[in-house]
C-alpha cells in the first residue's frame, strides 16, 4: 500500500544499486564545493568565451575560473593567450572591463600594453613585463623586468571557434582528447564556416551548479515544457539515445522536432546548420559543466561558473554563422529567443526548476536522496546520462556520490 | 488633450495593463502593425542583441499560451518616467523616450515562505516608442525596451 515516510524510512537507501542515487549534501555542503574547485575545476579544460568576442589584435576578455580572474588577449600574432589577470606587483586585478582593446592607452599607460592602473607596471599580449615605474630607483639589479611576467595558463581554440582553457599546467591531454570523441556529433557543423555569438546574457541562480549540469543531462524533465511535449513525445523522440563518453562527456542523440505543433512556430528547416538534418536538435554534455545545445538553426553553449555550494553563474550564448546576412541572423534570432532566451518559454521554466531544487536542499537539511535510477535502454528517458556523470565525478573527489563520506568505488553497471 | 499629452497617456496606460496582466488592453493600445521588441547591448560580446520581439497579434498569442507554461507568477510592476515626446510636423507621428525600472514582488519563484512579499529590482532601461496619432489618440507603433540589465537570472514569461 502506498504510504508517507517517516525519518528513518524517508532517509534509508531506495531500491537501488550505490550508482543509481546520489545524497543531496553534494550539492550542499561547502566542504565538497571547495574540493570540488581544486580537484576538478583547477585541473580540467574549461572554455571561457567565443574568439569572436575579441576578434582584432590587442583586444582582450576578462573571465574567472574556480574563482580565479582570468584574462585572454589576442596578440599582433593573432594567437589568443590566457593569464591570470592578477599583476605580480602587489595583487591588483589588471583590467576590470569584460572586454575591450588595448590598442588605445589607459590613464597610468601606454597604447598595446595592458597596464595595471595601480603603479603603472606594463605587460604586452604575450604576458611579458615591459615597463616598471621607476625600476631602477626602488629595485636597484635585484628584479628584473624578465622575472616579472605573467601567470600564463594553458589555451586553446577548438570546436568552431570556443576558447578554452586550464589551470592545470600538468594537464597532459589537448582539448580534443579530453572531449574523448564527445563533441563529434556536431564538429563537422561548428567547423565547416566560422561562427558568431549573437546572444548572452547571465543568470545567477541559488543552487548548486551540478543541478543545472543534470537538468542538461536528463529529458525526462521534458514534462516541465509544454513546448518540447507538443513538439516531441512521439516514437522518434522516445527512441533518442544518450550516450556516454570517457572524461563524463554524454551527447543526447538527435531525432527530428515537429516544430509546427507549438502555435506560432516554425520550422527551421531552411536555416540548419551545415551538415544538420532539418529541424533536428543534438546536445553534447561535457564535465564538469558545460553544455552545446544544436536546435537546427541556432547554437545555444551554457558555461556554469560555480559561486559557492548553492550559487552558480550561469552564462548563456547563442551563435549563428558569420557568414549569416540580415534575414538570416534575425531568423536565428527568433529561434533562439523562442524557447531560449530570458523571455522565452523553456529556458524560464528549467530555471525555475533548479531554483526549486536549490531552495528545498540546504545543508543539513533532513538527507535527500536525488534519484537516477531510471533504465529505458539508454534512451531519451533514461537517467544514464546523470549516472555516467556521477561515476566520473567520484572518480575524480574519490567520494561516494551516493555517500560522499565514503571514498570513490568502481560501480559493476555505471 | 494635446498630442503629446496623449502619447503620455498611452505610455502610462500600457505600463498599468501590463503590470495588471491586463494583455489584450495593452495590445489594444497598439495599431494593427505593432512591432515589440527587448534589447540590449552586450559588452560582454561586443553585439547589439535582441532578446524578444514580435508583432501584435504573437504576443498576444504568446500570452494566451501561458496557462499551458509553468511560469513564475511574481508580479512586475514597472516605474516609468517619460523623458521626452517629440512629435513630427505632420502632427500625427510621435516618438518618445522614458526611464523604466521594473520591480518584481516575489510569490513564487524561490523559497515563499521566506521570500514571498519582497521586492527587487528586476531590470532596468528605456522605452523607445513610437505612435500614430489620429482623434486625439497616440496608438503605439513600436516600442523597444533597450535593457542595460544583462542579469536576468530565472527570466521571465512576461513582456516588459
Ligand atoms: S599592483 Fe600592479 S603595479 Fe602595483
Ligand atoms: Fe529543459
Amino acid at each position: 500500500m502506498a504510504r508517507s515516510r517517516n525519518h528513518e524510512q524517508w532517509t534509508s537507501p531506495p531500491p537501488f544499486t550505490s550508482s543509481e542515487y546520489v545524497d543531496s549534501r553534494i550539492y550542499s555542503d561547502q566542504e565538497i564545493f571547495e574540493e570540488e574547485l581544486e580537484k576538478i575545476f583547477k585541473k580540467s579544460w574549461i572554455p571561457v568565451c567565443h574568439e569572436s568576442e575579441l576578434p582584432e589584435p590587442y583586444d582582450f576578455r576578462t573571465v574567472t575560473i574556480a574563482k580565479e580572474p582570468v584574462i585572454l588577449t589576442r596578440a599582433k600574432d593573432g594567437k589568443i593567450r590566457a593569464f591570470l589577470n592578477v599583476c605580480p606587483h602587489r595583487g591588483n586585478m589588471l583590467e576590470r572591463s569584460p572586454s575591450g582593446s588595448f590598442l588605445d592607452g589607459s590613464p597610468s599607460g601606454n597604447p598595446r600594453h595592458i597596464t595595471c592602473m595601480f603603479h603603472a607596471w606594463q605587460f604586452d599580449m604575450k604576458g611579458r613585463c615591459i615597463y616598471i615605474s621607476r625600476q631602477e630607483e626602488g629595485y636597484q639589479d635585484r628584479l628584473k623586468k624578465q622575472q616579472m611576467g605573467l601567470r600564463e595558463l594553458k589555451c586553446e581554440v577548438y570546436f568552431g571557434g570556443f576558447v578554452w582553457v586550464s589551470l592545470n599546467d600538468q594537464i597532459d591531454m589537448t582539448v580534443e582528447e579530453w572531449s574523448a570523441g564527445s563533441l563529434a556529433v556536431l564538429k563537422p557543423s561548428l567547423d565547416e564556416e566560422p561562427l558568431e555569438v549573437f546572444h548572452y546574457h547571465k543568470a545567477i541562480i541559488p543552487c548548486n551548479y551540478k543541478l543545472w549540469h543534470d537538468t542538461n543531462c536528463e529529458f525526462y524533465h521534458d514534462y516541465l515544457h509544454y513546448h518540447n511535449r507538443i513538439t516531441g513525445f512521439n516514437d522518434a523522440y522516445f527512441a533518442r539515445k544518450n550516450t556516454g563518453f570517457d572524461n563524463g562527456h554524454i551527447n543526447v542523440g538527435s531525432f527530428e522536432v515537429q516544430y509546427d505543433n507549438y502555435e506560432g512556430s516554425h520550422s527551421r528547416e531552411e536555416i540548419s546548420f551545415p551538415h544538420l538534418p532539418p529541424n533536428h536538435w543534438y546536445m553534447i554534455d561535457m564535465f564538469p559543466g558545460v553544455n552545446f545545445n544544436l536546435r537546427g538553426s541556432s547554437l545555444r553553449c551554457d558555461i556554469m561558473t560555480p559561486l559557492g555550494p548553492d550559487k552558480v553563474m550561469i552564462e548563456f550564448r547563442g551563435l549563428g554563422l558569420k557568414s549569416d546576412d540580415a534575414v538570416t541572423r534575425r531568423a536565428r534570432i527568433d529561434h533562439h529567443n523562442s524557447i531560449w532566451g530570458p523571455f522565452g518559454r523553456n529556458l524560464h521554466e528549467d530555471l525555475l526548476a533548479v531554483t526549486g531544487q536549490g531552495a528545498a536542499m540546504n545543508p543539513r537539511a533532513e538527507k535527500r536522496q536525488i534519484l537516477h535510477g531510471r533504465h529505458e535502454n539508454e534512451t531519451i528517458h533514461d537517467e544514464n546520462g546523470m549516472r555516467h556523470f556521477y561515476e566520473e565525478w567520484g572518480r575524480w573527489m574519490d567520494r561516494m556520490p551516493s555517500n560522499p563520506d565514503k571514498p570513490f568505488a568502481e560501480s559493476a553497471g555505471a | 488633450m494635446s498630442s503629446a499629452d496623449a502619447v503620455r497617456d498611452s505610455i502610462y496606460r500600457s505600463c498599468m495593463y501590463k503590470d495588471d496582466m491586463e494583455w489584450e488592453k495593452w495590445l489594444n493600445l497598439c495599431d494593427e502593425d505593432f512591432q515589440y521588441s527587448i534589447t540590449a547591448y552586450s559588452p560582454e560580446i561586443r553585439n547589439d542583441m535582441i532578446y524578444l520581439s514580435g508583432g501584435r497579434d504573437e504576443m498576444l498569442g504568446m500570452m494566451k499560451m501561458l496557462p499551458k507554461h509553468n511560469s513564475d507568477h511574481s508580479p512586475l510592476k514597472r516605474h516609468c518616467s517619460v523623458y521626452t515626446v517629440d512629435l513630427e510636423d505632420d502632427g500625427a507621428t510621435a516618438t518618445a523616450v522614458s526611464s523604466v525600472v521594473v520591480y518584481q514582488t516575489q510569490l513564487d519563484g524561490i523559497n515563499c515562505h521566506v521570500d514571498a512579499g519582497s521586492s527587487n529590482v528586476f531590470l532596468v532601461g528605456r522605452y523607445f516608442d513610437k505612435f500614430r496619432i489620429a482623434d486625439g489618440v497616440a496608438k503605439f507603433v513600436e516600442r523597444e525596451v533597450k535593457l542595460d540589465t544583462r542579469k536576468l537570472d530565472k527570466g521571465t514569461h512576461y513582456p516588459i
